[in-house]
């Protein structure tokens, strides 16, 4: 099948892919934050700070996504990668099945 | 020129039957025994079925769904192949002969699994949960998660911020640990209600439901009944999801 590059789509996609990653990053300095603040090392001014950055990268992100109707692009870059880390690590709590999969797949070329 | 044979499933019979053309694109379907196991299966060129246009598709693989039914009627006991399963013959051999060695060949495991599945039937239950308000539940009655959910209110905007991440990381624990107890539990009562269970993978489904379980049921289609019962006392659990569809020929436990 022919792949359908618009131009349109094309920005759309890299938009949507960009988001994703800023997401993704926020999602670690977010959980970077917990631990310090969980761990105490932080001072209440410190904590407040921290949340109100954070909260504006949230109404940020928000409203691109909201403006430009990215959400579902954006979400289904994220589950694609969900996707391919859920497969890496069910292969490697399940190493039966990977065994069975690579059968497979020789049964298959032979 | 090499011909093949699109083979249905395999059933426990000695006839060499002929079923009619009840096929894929109404060929005629017919069996071939080797001692009291028989292949269902009709003529065709050595080469996949295959088509871009889903509706051709959709075609073929309910023809190939109603044959299997139509075998499991009559035979009782079926063990249904997937859609597009062909054995070639060679230029010089007979195809016949070929179906009738695969046949030979796994003798022992399919008289084996047409044994087990004998008179039975597979039932696939699904069971979700709304995220959202089994979320409510747990912040009205986890007394960890309602002492957080106080202090977030006399924070600060900031604080309250972070806060809030700290409740919706120990939600989505204790959510997580929900889930695996519920697991167990339905788990534990489907299980008495059935002969064997598969844990299948679990589907994707629209925020804020999730899918809890995924299972393969093989059970008696005259004791399915008490499957049912504890479905409907799972679906009347507030916030549960309970898909039931079936029944089906055994696909996924030959």
């Amino acid at each position: 099948m022919p792949i359908d590059i618009h131009e349109d789509n094309l920005k759309h996609g890299l938009l949507g892919l960009v988001i994703a990653l800023v997401e993704i990053i926020r999602d670690a300095l977010k959980h970077q934050a917990l631990r310090r603040m969980e761990g105490g090392s932080l001072t209440d001014e410190e904590v407040e700070r921290l949340g109100s950055a954070l909260e504006e990268i949230d109404i940020a992100i928000d409203h691109i996504k909201e403006e430009q109707g990215l959400s579902e692009t954006v979400n289904s870059v994220r589950d694609g990668l969900d996707d391919i880390v859920d497969d890496v690590l069910d292969q490697m709590v399940n190493p039966e099945r990977w065994a069975r999969e690579m059968k497979e797949e020789e049964n298959k070329n032979g | 020129m090499a011909e093949g044979r699109y083979v249905y499933c395999v059933a426990a019979d000695s006839k060499a039957a002929r079923l009619g053309n009840i096929g894929i694109e109404d060929n005629q379907v017919y069996a071939i025994p080797y001692q009291d196991i028989t292949a269902v299966v009709h003529a065709c060129a050595p080469t996949p079925y295959e088509s871009q246009d889903k509706e051709v598709v959709d075609k073929w693989v309910v023809a190939h769904e109603r044959v299997i039914e139509t075998v499991q009627e009559e035979l009782g006991a079926v063990l249904p192949l997937g859609f597009d399963t062909i054995i070639q013959g060679n230029d010089q051999g007979n195809v016949e002969q070929k179906v009738r060695d695969w046949l030979k060949e796994h003798y022992e495991k399919l008289k084996d699994t047409l044994d087990r599945v004998k008179g039975k039937r597979e039932y696939v239950v699904q069971v979700s949960w709304d995220t959202k308000t089994i979320a409510k539940e747990l912040i009205g009655s986890d007394q960890e998660l309602k002492d957080l959910h106080q202090q977030i209110k006399a924070k600060s905007k900031g604080a309250a911020y972070m806060y809030r991440q700290t409740l919706e990381k120990l939600l989505g624990a204790k959510l997580e640990q929900e889930a695996n107890r519920r697991f167990h539990d339905f788990y534990d009562k489907i299980g008495s209600c059935v002969d064997e269970m598969k844990v299948e993978k679990l589907k994707k489904e629209e925020q804020p439901r999730q899918m809890l379980m995924n299972l393969s049921c093989l059970g008696d289609p005259k004791e399915i009944h008490t499957l049912g019962g504890e479905l409907e006392r799972i679906s009347n659990m507030t916030g549960f999801f309970v898909r039931f569809t079936g029944p089906w020929p055994p696909y996924s436990f030959v």
